[in-house]
Formats: C-alpha cells, structure tokens, sequence
C-alpha cells in the first residue's frame, strides 16, 4: 500500500508539474503573442531621433541658432537706425549732377 | 559689394534706377495699430515656406493606402533631417492659420476693408478657407487612424449640407466612403490645385495692396501721420520679425514633432476622444450645441446651414457696412467683430479642454 501510495504520489505531483507546465506554456505563450500584437498595435513611432547624443547635439544647435537669430536682429536693427538717422539729416537723396567715380 | 559692370549689364537691359526709384517711394504710414500691417507679410513668408517644405516632402511621400503611412515613417525615421522638415510643414501649417486668423481679425476690427478695400477683403478671406481646406486635405495624407476619423467626419459633415451636401460629400471622398480615392484626391488638391490657386490669390491680394496703399484706421485718418518708406525701412521690420517667427517655429519643430498614430483600418471602430485640428473645433462645438432634431427637421443640417449663413455674412461684411464706406464710425460691426472674435476664441478653448 505503501509503495502504491508512493507511486500515486509521485504520479499527483508529475502530472500537477505536467499541468502546471502546459498552463504556463499556453499562458506564455498567450500573453508573448497578446503583447506583441498590442505591440504592433501601441508601438510608438519615433519622431525625433532617439540617441541622447543626437537630442545633444539638435538642443545644442538650437540654442546656436537662437543666437544666430538674436545677432542678425542686433545687425539689422543698428543697420535700421543708421538709415533712420541719415533719413532724418536729410543727405540720402541722391545729386544727379554729382560726378561718377569709377 | 560694388559690382559696377553687373550693375552696367543690368542697366542695359533694364531701368533699374527706376526700379530702386520705385521701391523707395512706397510709404508705409506710421502710426500705433501699424504692427497688424507686419501680419500679412508673416502669413506671406509662412505661405513660402510651406511650399518649400512641402517640395521636399513631395519628393518622398507616395499618395497610395497601402504606403502613404509607411513613406512617412521613412521619411520620419530613414531620411536624414526628414523628421524635422515633417515637423517644420506641420508646425508651419499651424502658426500658417494662426496668422491668418490674426490678419482677418485685425483687418475685421481696424475696418481695413472699408471702401475702396473690398475686394483686398474677398481674396483674403478666400485664401482663409483655401488654408483650411490645404489643413484638411494635408492632415488625410498622413493615413492614420486619427486622420482618417476626422476626414470621415468633416467629409460626413459636408455631406448634411442641405440640397447640394451629397454633391460636395461625393465630391471630396470620390467614392461612398473615405478610400483610396479619397487620399488620392486629396493628395492632388494639396499638392497641385490648391497650390495654384493660392499663388493666383496671393498674387492677386498683393497686386490690390500695392494698388490701394496701405489702409489707414477710421480713427487715425484725419490725424497727419508720419510715413516711411517701404524699402528699406519697413522691409527691414517685416525681415527682423520674420527672423523671430522662424525662431519660434523652428523651436516649436524641434522640442514638439508631431506624433504619427497607428495605420488607417477603414473597418476599425474610430479611436476615442476624437478631435478634429483646432481650427475646425469651434464648428465641432457649435455642432454638439443642436440636438439631433428640430421641428422634424435634421439638428445637424439646421447647425451647418446657420454655420454657413454665419460665414457667408463675415464674408460679405465690407458691403453691407455701408457707415465705415462713407468714413463714418460703426459700432455695430466692430461688436460683430468682437462677438466672431469671443465665439471663436471661447468654442475653440471649450472644444480643446472637452
């Protein structure tokens, strides 16, 4: 009895390991193929490169950018005034007796 | 720079003291609305470089349902710099808008359109709802799931419009559904025939500015204001201003690019919280505003027919404001104005945070 009561032991904990194995594969398997349909299905598209050095170096050019742009404002605003000035003095307009000089 | 027989070649060929004479003599009148003349020439430049980026895109993108979203995920994720020439097109579209509105405003309230200004108004006003219809037809051509609900709806939209909205329905989509046909349709109205027709309008709206001078408010118009000359005073105004807008443009490309959602499924139910582009969300809000049905008859085509009528009185205003045409000041089309303006703003705040 004893050795039958060993045996059917053995065999109730090979066939809980055999069913535990199988509910493990099917939901292994369920929940790998659930994921990488939603995968496909939520999977982000990058927009913007996605290297820390490349978003190093776009952040970096935008800042010289900006500074770009705030020099040629500098530029043209003093080139402004300038025009503004010989405006108001009145010498702009142009003699059309004055000599050519080449 | 000094090029004295570039300049002897042209000279020959062509009166350019008359030219510089020419440019030097149109005067800009100085006075303290005159920032809102600075927002024709921003939407001008932007109108620019929509086209360009729109060109380089072109090159690219193939206008089929099968690979229109994929062509843009390579130029997004293979092309070098393509991610951010997509991001540029879409942001440029927005501020594009957004200063046109701004524009129609500022002309609306200052009563720029006032005699002899009317049809300065009208083509103005049409390239409005040409830029509208390039948004349109330019955010279908991503094929994603939120392009294609949206274009679903608006063409759905067009199609409640009583008597002739199946003609326009049909017309838009090509086909009884959004299709292929219809991304193919839209392809070619974004890329050729709008294109042509904005050039004309623009062209057009310039010719009639240089014509008429630049408009002077009702209240400012006795005054004797200062003037100063376009070239090279207001030129170089309307350039540092431009440096600025690209500024905030290429900011705005950079630090936010448009996400790109998942393929277009015609048979997939359409995602949730659906919103149209902000500038279709105060018709969207009007639209929820009327019930499905009133006095038997459709809710929805009574709120597109009293839309339609609503626009089609902005449009014909400078004809029917007969008081600001004889020089006189209207109240009564300033506070319109003010109305179009609150609805406009509160309908789209209230359509963005719903």
């Amino acid at each position: 009895m004893r050795r039958i009561g060993i045996a059917g032991d053995f065999s109730k904990g090979f066939l809980l390991f055999c069913y535990k194995s199988f509910i493990f594969a099917v939901s292994f398997f369920l929940t790998n193929t659930a994921t990488s349909w939603a995968a496909d299905k939520i999977a982000k598209i990058e927009v913007f490169p996605p290297t820390p050095y490349e978003g190093y170096i776009i952040y970096e050019s935008l800042a010289i950018f900006w500074l770009f742009i705030i020099s040629l404002i500098v530029i043209i605003r003093m080139k402004l005034r300038e025009i503004e000035r010989i405006q108001e003095l009145g010498v702009e307009n142009e003699d059309p007796d004055a000599p050519v000089l080449r | 720079m000094n090029c004295p027989r570039l300049k002897d070649w042209l000279d020959e060929r062509y009166d350019w003291v008359g030219m510089k004479k020419l440019a030097k003599s149109k005067l800009i009148p100085e006075h303290r609305y005159d920032l809102w003349y600075y927002t024709g020439g921003i939407t001008l430049f932007l109108f620019i470089l929509q086209f360009i980026t729109g060109m380089l895109m072109a090159l690219y993108y193939v206008p089929h349902i099968d690979f229109a979203h994929k062509s843009i995920i390579e130029i997004v994720t293979k092309l070098n710099m393509g991610w951010f020439f997509r991001s540029l097109h879409h942001w440029g579209a927005q501020l594009c808008i957004a200063f046109l509105f701004i524009h129609l405003f500022g002309t609306l309230l200052l009563k720029s359109y006032r005699k002899p200004r009317e049809f300065v108004w009208v083509t103005g006003f049409v390239l409005l709802g040409i830029s509208i219809f390039f948004g349109l037809s330019g955010y279908l051509l991503l094929w994603d799931e939120r392009a294609f609900a949206a274009t679903r709806v608006a063409t759905g939209g067009a199609g409640a419009f009583p008597v002739i909205g199946w003609f326009i329905k049909a017309f838009l989509r090509g086909s009884m559904d959004v299709t292929g046909d219809t991304l193919l349709r839209f392809y070619a109205f974004h890329v050729a025939i709008l294109p042509i027709i904005t050039l004309g309008l623009v062209g057009l709206h310039l010719i009639l500015v240089q014509y008429h001078g630049m408009s002077v408010p009702l209240s400012l118009e006795k005054e004797k204001l200062r003037e100063a000359p376009f070239f090279p005073n207001v030129f170089y105004k309307d350039l540092m201003i431009w440096l600025v807008v690209t500024g905030v443009l290429v900011t705005l490309t950079v630090l936010m690019p448009p996400e790109i959602g998942v393929k277009a499924d015609p048979l997939a139910p359409p995602p949730e919280n659906i919103k149209p582009e902000w500038y279709f969300l105060f018709l969207l809000q009007t639209l929820k505003l009327f019930p499905g049905e009133i006095l038997g008859l459709n809710g929805e085509t009574i709120a597109i027919l009293l839309v339609a009528c609503a626009i089609l009185f902005f449009f014909l205003i400078p004809f029917f404001d007969r008081k600001s045409a004889r020089g006189e000041k209207s109240p009564l089309y300033t506070w319109i104005g003010v109305i179009y303006l609150l609805y406009f703003l509160t309908m789209t705040v209230v359509g963005f945070l719903s």
